[in-house]
């Protein structure tokens, strides 16, 4: 008995042990695929996609910066108005770079040198050198060698090394982009959406960014190579048809993505910039727009980026009858910014239409502001009790829902907004119709909130690297070695190049209907074009050609696009001691509701310390759980005056860079 | 000294008049110990009657007794003893330590003596439990076990409660910290699941109730539940047990005949504490230039003109909760076979409206013999249904608030149930002025309009066979199972506050399903040698867990007035389900050996190999040896240290991964255009995972004086768990936001003390008093380089947020935002110097460091006094519950606070606020030039105007900024809390002698209780035992009181029958 117990108990055992190994093979995941069966041909686009949308707050915020856009949203107006920046400006961009985009990379790469596949590789290395490249404009120091290696902790490496690191990135690329894959390699048309898979046109943006990242060397005098620029913009883009950008959608088949919530196929910069309702435009970049080298001459292009609202409109039968557009207003910071310094720096408002008859009662205590406020009325019906103004605003007309006399007038600012597909899920809202309506009465009745900004319309073609900023880059390189002749026809390409892009995109969309409910998105006239073009808003001569002209033209081709910023850094913005090139950007500056003392600490503007040079490092994710190597990197890592420590590429020396960090 | 002891207790004996006088013959005598020494104090009882006398100072006693009757003699510290009646009676009691050969079940449901334990073990039986009878046995547990830490996590009908035994022992959220539960040798799932899926019906741990799944058994089913505290004790269950172990044993039928219990019990209950807002001042802001904007529900307007109505809309809101709780049962049993079968019904209706918890349990425990061979059975079935609603906040990602947040920040001016129009549509104070996804929800409506409830179906059942092959050695085995669906159902009406998706309506039905099969087979052998006695125990386990959550949402009802899937769009239709599938095989063994009743040792080891880990790595193995020295029976006996015994016991657990977190996956695909776009999720995959090791020593000491009058138990433990098995943000460099990680360690270390004195114990008059008491320090060990604040989870209240502080900093840690303080020459803040004042704001400047460590939830000291004291029929009985130390935030503070429904916000009655600190830095300050350093005292005043930074303000907008920098400051909502609780208080008649003339009715008794009567703290909130966010993952959320439901007080009356 004992012994036939014995022997069942331990069969039962040994057999246990033995079928126990199969029997707890259950620790996959039968609701989701792992990373070793996604294919490159559907990882390129991805990366693709999350590298712009990685763009996207990172062209918002250092545009907040560069001074193009003015922000209610307090961290960004912290960038925009009082330069008392915030760290919570500064996740979003490293996080989508990293955990969207980058981590895809090894992958990517792994899987495609398996295959043979040197184009998916090349694309990797591009879009690895643009993504740190990015980083390093922004954050001066990152984990680059030991980023994406699955250590939990990585080292951070100083600017320098990334800066190399993402130039060689790029040599690389260039010369897998010169192989033939092997056979039954994936073909690189199945996966890439920005070239179509042309191998050529990738070599093509190879160099182009090579020369956009010796460019930002202009502060080196060992370092920078104007010869070798020109070198890399003979090889790059020569005309508009070899621009490369992504192609971008409103759909109403789009879906929101799993990280932020926006749609996955809208423009990258509309997500940041004009998904909501808090950005407008500054006043310094409407004035380049209208007021260029003081000529009064209005340029083609500023209805087409300054956005508009109706104005004076009057309703028949519930359809709009009669309308005007009313040009945005641009907002004041860094001038007398007398609105913003009377209510507060994010204190501008978002205006309404009045669905019905509305009266207002604003009391107005001091005697003289109620004399100002009731003259610019403007006609408006009024009625005046003691210390009480009582406007009275018709159906239909703008107005800001707010008892507040300083709030009154902000009806001349119209926010930077376009509406998508998604954003306005279940609202009829048509595909072809990118307005903003203010709500849904005003959106029944026609009457539109704002036309949007061309760069930043759900559908606009999102740019990677264009013919236009290789003009510029060549026109300010040309001027830099005296060839102020070659400077000018670079110069007049790039404005020309860039109007004709525009053109191009503003004549697909009036082609395939946009224009029809908005007129910022029909062509700009050529006669205009032509006109401006040789109006004295544009440098007629090689002798009349300054650095300023080259770089504030190139600010307005670029608009909302981290490149300003970083040529901005390049001429200590207003400061007018970079040679002798005087102030490359006039009007630019620290305004009254600066707050930013503690942490742009110099005193004047000769002092790089005096400016925004970089953003502190994402507090939520490397403050937090990388703080020692982030302090081994800058000793300025977490304090206050890290914002106005100049990167690698913004120092003239190395020993003036290690003279900050270390 | 025992001797004055008993006199004293006689005297007062005799003061409470229990000697009773009776006529008729006398009998006498005397009672003596075995050394011939009089007992005093000894209890001499008729039998079958209520005469009875007590023995003098010299032992001797005089009674009334017929001849023949029976005189039942029992003094504490003496076995009790029957003797006929008569004159002259010199009787002799031997000595009989209540305590000393009690036994205990340990790990695997197994009884050992508890004098031969290395460990601690606490056991609390039946009739403790049913003193203050919850719904939710952890509850019943508080303040009753030494290293016992229970936090209820509101007084919301249906809310879980959570327990932590020694401190949590992981950092992790997703890490469960709780004991695990075995039922009847089952494994019993405790989880505090979020049950629907918070991307798809916005559901997460803070918004709405969440019960945890113990609150399935029956209290009145449990025999006794033995609290298994250490790794040593636990450890032959493996990877589970390093949390420590809470064996339930539910009752058994007895030989006899078949026994009816029947007990009713009907209570009510209200919420013990409410806010307060102030009716003051009325609705409104100031804008920065002092122009009134009346559009707001916030309370920071012109003062509530004499005459207006004044609502008392938090007053109005609760109601009376109300429990009805009905239980029967019947048991019986012959020599070979026992049953025991019971029915039970909870009834409760919450204190908010709308909210109730609704269980119904049956069970059915069989066992029978056959020569050799007993099989036995133990199920159970239970339904539990909550009605809920959104407390604390709105929706994940759908917008909106919670009912709680909304009813403690509404306009006193305005009447909070007036959220319909007489038509019956939605009424909205600023109805068409705002977009319904900016307004604030009426709470009325989310309680009416919305539904939320869940229903669990639970079945448990155990098959227990145990052969006994001789008769020091037996072979056992078990199969068990655990099995329960949990639907959840979430459905907010159209027309709600949330966001433009949402507003036609929004519903969400998800089933989750969890199934726990586990095999046992255990061979047990034990010996006696000469002075020898030893065990051997080997067994093999087998563990496997299935847990499937299928949710279904869609949002926009086609018409109105259906709730269900068919009246919404397909295209608006979605679903989503997840599978996590656990396996685990053990084999274990245990050896001890005993000397002459003196020294005890035992080792025990045990193999896992788990499905969770790396192929290379999931198995592991960990030992555990403790023993216990009982000295007393080296020293002469005595009568003052009658027992005593000191512990000892090291024991190492392993505890294994969650599923699946070996491998990164990838995100659902997208479509671009013409392109599939694919990528991984944020979180990767570690295929280098090794287990959480936890090494765990305890020291104790257990003394027993006079006879067991008094017991004292003292424990000292440390554990350390390396090899953390987290899931942090990590710095994202790496790619990812987050992988699973072998990250540090946590240090727990504490003492407990547990001290049980009977100062009477006689017929007619029973006097116990327990006092435990226990502190545990936890801390976080070495970790991940760079990880200044490890945060378990993302959940932010206010401005604040669970923190652990790595390199031997604080586990149960709170960071926040604060006031920067003034800097000395170095240019170093002087912590908890002066304020340092900000030139920019004209207020005090807030600290750059967002994550300032601004408290410690741990208490330093917990513990309870319990008292029970019965006289004759009367029993009386209460819990005191204290508490010493332990941040809690509050969050209803700082959400009142921001509304202007506070009462502090009326300070000076808003004329005039006062700053006082240091300059900032050089600037001007209200008008002065001011160095940096140089001391600032401003004034603001409501009628004047202040220029700060160039921006003129008007005095009552920096009066109402001044409040707004005021929250800033997380220290400001802080307490180190200190309480003392009337947790219960119990008076309990029964009737049996009065009726014992019958046959039928073989027991009766009738009770009050009343449960949290009185709490006396310096806490300011709401009730301080807080967890807004409930749960017991990593740190958890102990300590937060964010808009919580109250926590309730009860007064209940019940009846037991038995025949």
């Amino acid at each position: 008995m004992k012994k036939i117990l014995n022997i069942a108990v331990w069969s039962v055992l040994v057999l246990g042990l033995a079928s126990c190994d199969k029997w707890l093979d259950v620790n996959t995941d039968p609701d989701s695929p792992t990373n070793e069966g996604a294919l490159v041909e559907n990882r390129l686009p991805w990366l693709q996609h999350y590298y712009s949308y990685a763009m996207g707050p990172a062209d918002m915020r250092t545009s907040c910066i560069s001074g193009a856009l003015y922000s209610t949203n307090p961290n960004n107006n912290h960038l925009s108005t009082t330069w008392n920046c915030q760290p919570g400006s500064t996740t979003t961009a490293e996080q989508i770079w990293f955990v969207n985009a980058a981590c895809n990379i090894p992958d990517l790469y792994n899987k495609a040198e398996k295959e043979g596949a040197y184009y998916y590789m090349g694309a990797a290395e591009v879009i690895h050198a643009m993504g740190f490249m990015m980083l390093l404009d922004t954050q001066g120091e990152m984990p680059y060698t030991e980023a994406l290696a699955g250590i939990a902790s990585p080292k951070y490496d100083d600017g320098k090394t990334i800066f190399n690191g993402c130039i060689d990135r790029l040599d690389h690329a260039i010369e897998l982009f010169q192989k033939q894959q092997e056979p039954g390699a994936t073909p690189f048309s199945y996966g890439d959406m920005w070239c179509g898979g042309d191998p050529a046109k990738w070599i093509k943006l190879a160099y182009g960014l090579k020369a956009r990242y010796l460019l930002r060397l202009s502060k080196k005098a060992d370092l920078f190579k104007p010869d070798t620029i020109l070198e890399c913009i003979a090889k790059g883009p020569q005309s508009n048809d070899e621009n490369i950008f992504m192609v971008c959608y409103n759909s109403a088949n789009d879906v929101t993505d799993y990280w932020m919530r926006d749609p996955v196929m809208t423009n990258p910069d509309w997500d940041y910039v004009a998904y909501g309702s808090t950005q407008r435009i500054s006043k310094f970049y409407r004035d380049l727009l209208v007021n260029m080298r003081g000529a009064g001459v209005v340029d083609p292009r500023m209805p087409k980026i300054v956005p508009a609202a109706m104005g004076g409109i009057k309703v028949k039968d519930g359809k709009l009858d009669s309308y005007e557009w009313v040009r945005s207003q641009g907002v004041d910071s860094y001038g007398p910014a007398t609105r913003l310094l009377a209510g507060g720096s994010t204190s501008i408002q978002t205006p309404v239409f009045a669905s019905d008859e509305v009266k207002i009662k604003y009391p107005i205590k001091d005697a003289a502001a109620r004399a100002d406020f009731i003259a610019g009325l403007g006609g408006k019906q009024y009625d005046l009790k003691a210390d009480t103004v009582e406007v009275t605003y018709p159906k239909w007309s703008l107005y800001c829902s707010s008892n507040n006399y300083i709030y009154a007038g902000d009806t001349i600012y119209v926010n930077i907004r376009s509406n998508s597909q998604k954003s306005m899920d279940g609202s009829g809202q048509p595909a072809l119709d990118v307005n903003w309506y203010t709500g849904s009465a005003q959106y029944n009745a026609g009457v539109v909130g704002s036309t949007g900004s061309f760069q930043v319309h759900p559908n606009s073609d999102y740019d990677i690297l264009t013919y236009h900023e290789m003009c510029f880059i060549k026109a300010e390189v040309l001027f830099r070695k005296g060839d102020d002749a070659g400077a000018l026809a670079a110069y007049k390409a790039g404005i020309k190049a860039h109007m004709d892009r525009m053109q191009k995109e503003l004549a697909a969309w009036e082609t395939a209907g946009y224009s029809k409910t908005n007129p910022d998105m029909t062509p700009m006239s050529e006669a205009d074009i032509t006109a401006y073009l040789s109006s004295a808003a544009v440098a007629q001569s090689a002798s009349d050609l300054t650095m300023r002209d080259i770089m504030l033209q190139k600010y307005v081709a670029m608009g909302f696009n981290i490149e300003n910023w970083n040529d901005m850094r390049r001429f200590n913005f207003s400061a007018g001691n970079i040679d002798n090139y005087g102030v490359v950007y006039p009007g630019y500056d620290r305004g009254p509701l600066f707050a930013g003392q503690a942490k742009l600490v110099g005193a004047d503007k000769n002092d790089p310390q005096y400016w925004v040079r970089r953003w502190r490092l994402p507090a939520t994710t490397e403050l937090n759980y990388n703080a020692t190597n982030a302090k081994a990197a800058n000793k300025h890592a977490t304090s206050d005056d890290i914002w106005s420590i100049p990167v690698w590429w913004d120092c003239a020396t190395d020993a003036e860079y290690y003279g900050y960090i270390r | 000294m025992l001797k004055k002891l008993q006199s004293v207790l006689l005297a007062l004996a005799m003061f409470l008049g229990v000697a009773a006088v009776a006529f008729g013959q006398t009998a006498n005598g005397v009672v003596v110990d075995a050394q011939g020494q009089p007992v005093p104090g000894a209890s001499i009882i008729v039998k079958g009657t209520t005469t009875g006398t007590m023995t003098l100072t010299d032992g001797t006693f005089t009674l009334a007794a017929r001849p023949g009757s029976l005189l039942e003699v029992s003094c504490i510290g003496y076995a009790t003893k029957d003797v006929p009646a008569g004159v002259n009676l010199r009787i002799v009691l031997a000595e009989d330590d209540l305590f000393l050969d009690e036994s205990v079940v340990t790990a695997l449901g197994i009884s050992r003596e508890r004098k031969s334990l290395g460990y601690s073990v606490s056991e609390v039986k039946s009739e403790e439990l049913m003193k203050n009878k919850q719904a939710n046995v952890v509850n019943s547990l508080a303040g009753k076990v030494p290293g016992v830490n229970v936090t209820q996590s509101s007084g919301a009908a249906g809310a879980g409660a959570s327990i932590i035994i020694r401190g949590a022992n992981s950092t992790y959220e997703g890490r469960d910290n709780s004991p695990l539960f075995v039922v009847d040798g089952i494994i019993y799932d405790n989880s505090t699941s979020v049950l629907g899926n918070s991307a798809t019906d916005g559901m997460t741990r803070s918004n709405t109730t969440y019960s945890n799944r113990v609150m399935d058994i029956n209290p009145e089913d449990i025999e006794t539940i033995s609290v298994l505290k250490g790794a040593a004790a636990a450890a032959l269950y493996g990877s589970k047990a390093a949390d420590g172990a809470i064996i339930i044993t539910t009752k058994k039928g007895a030989e006899g005949a078949v026994m009816v219990d029947f007990s009713s019990k009907t209570s009510v209950s209200w919420a013990n504490k409410l806010p307060v807002a102030q009716t003051v001042f009325g609705r409104g802001v100031y804008t920065d230039n002092g122009v009134l904007d009346e559009q707001t529900y916030s309370q920071w307007g012109e003062k509530i003109a004499a005459g207006t109505k004044v609502y008392d809309n938090i007053g109005t809101f609760f109601r009376k909760g109300i429990v009805l709780d009905n239980n029967v049962s019947v048991s019986g049993g012959t020599k070979n076979s026992s049953f025991y079968l019971s029915l039970s019904n909870f009834d409760q209706k919450g204190i908010v409206p709308n909210t109730g918890y609704d269980k119904t349990t049956v069970r059915f425990n069989g066992e029978q013999k056959y020569g050799r061979l007993t099989v036995g059975a133990n199920v159970a079935y239970s339904i539990a249904r909550t009605d809920k609603t959104l407390t604390s906040g709105g929706l994940y990602d759908g917008g909106g608030t919670g009912s709680m947040n909304a009813l403690y920040t509404w306009p006193v001016t305005e009447d909070i149930t007036h959220y319909l129009n007489e038509d019956g549509s939605k009424y909205r104070l600023f109805d068409g002025i705002w977009e319904l996804a900016d307004d604030k929800e009426n709470p009325y409506w989310i309680i009416n309009k919305d539904q939320l409830y869940d229903q669990t179906h639970r079945f448990t059942g155990a098959l227990n066979a145990r052969f006994e092959i001789a008769d020091w050695w037996d072979i056992s085995a078990r199969l068990g199972y655990d099995n329960f669906t949990t639907d959840s159902y979430t459905y907010i009406e159209p027309g709600s506050v949330v966001k433009d998706l949402y507003q036609n309506g929004r519903l969400n039905k998800s089933d989750y399903n969890y199934r726990y099969l586990s095999t046992n087979v255990m061979s047990n052998m034990h010996k006696t040698f000469g002075d020898w006695n030893m065990h051997l125990l080997v067994g093999t386990t087998t563990e496997d867990t299935y847990r499937h959550n299928q949710t279904h949402w869609g949002y926009d009802f086609i018409t109105a007035g259906t709730a269900s899937f068919t009246n919404i769009a397909t295209a608006n239709q979605f679903f989503k389900d997840a599978t996590i599938r656990k396996r685990l095989v053990g084999v274990y063994g245990e050896f001890g050996a005993s000397w002459k009743n003196t020294l005890f040792l035992t080792v025990t080891g045990r193999n896992d190999w788990s499905s969770t880990l790396p192929v290379n790595n999931r198995s592991y193995f960990y030992p555990s040896v403790s023993g216990s020295f009982v000295f007393t029976e080296l020293i002469p006996k005595n009568d003052v240290l009658t027992f005593g015994k000191v512990r000892a016991s090291m024991a190492r657990v392993g505890k294994d991964a969650e599923a699946y977190v070996t491998t990164t996956t990838l995100l659902a695909p997208y479509k671009y255009g013409d392109y599939t776009l694919v990528g991984n999720y944020y979180e990767a995959g570690n295929p280098y995972l090794v287990p959480e090791i936890q090494t765990a020593w305890e020291v104790g000491a257990e003394l027993h004086l006079f006879n067991g009058r008094v017991n004292l138990d003292w424990t000292y433990y440390h554990s350390r768990t390396d090899n953390q098995i987290a899931r942090p943000r990590l710095s994202q460099a790496s790619g990812y936001s987050m992988t699973t990680i072998n990250s540090g360690s946590v240090i727990n270390k504490g003492q407990e003390f547990a001290l049980t004195f009977i100062p009477i114990q006689n017929r007619d008059l029973d006097w116990s008093i327990t006092l435990n008491a226990s502190y545990n320090r936890g801390t976080l060990g070495e970790f991940l380089e760079g990880v200044t604040k490890f945060y378990p989870t993302d959940a932010q209240f206010g401005t604040i947020q669970a923190a652990s502080i790595p390199n031997g900093g604080v586990f149960l840690g709170m960071v926040g935002t604060r006031y920067e303080y003034e800097k000395d020459a170095d240019g170093n803040e002087i912590m908890g110097g002066r304020y340092a004042i900000d030139p920019n704001t004209g207020l005090y400047k807030v600290s750059t460091e967002t994550d300032a460590l601004v408290g410690n939830r741990e208490p330093k000291l917990i513990g309870g006094l319990a008292n029970t004291f019965r006289y004759k029929n009367f029993t009386l009985s209460f819990l005191l519950d204290f508490r010493i130390g332990g941040a809690v935030y509050n969050g209803t503070e700082y959400l009142m606070v921001t509304a202007g429904t506070s009462p502090i916000t009326t300070l000076n009655d808003r004329q005039s606020v006062t700053i006082t600190g240091v300059a900032s830095a050089d600037g001007n300050y209200n008008g002065t030039d001011i160095k940096a350093g140089e001391p600032v005292t401003i004034t603001y005043n409501a009628g004047e105007s202040y220029t700060v930074k160039g921006v003129t303000y008007d005095g009552k907008a920096m009066i109402q900024k001044y409040w707004s920098n005021y929250q800033s400051n997380s220290s400001n909502f802080i307490t180190d809390v200190n309480w003392l609780k009337l947790r219960s208080l119990s008076l309990t008649y029964d009737f049996t002698s009065l009726i014992r003339k019958q046959h039928v009715i073989k027991g009766l008794s009738a009770s009050v209780i009343g449960t949290n009567l009185f709490t006396l703290t310096n806490y300011k909130g709401m009730d301080p035992e807080v967890s807004t966010a409930g749960g017991t993952g990593g740190s958890g959320a102990a300590g937060i009181d964010y808009a919580s439901v109250p926590a309730v007080a009860s007064v209940s009356f019940g009846v037991n029958l038995k025949f």
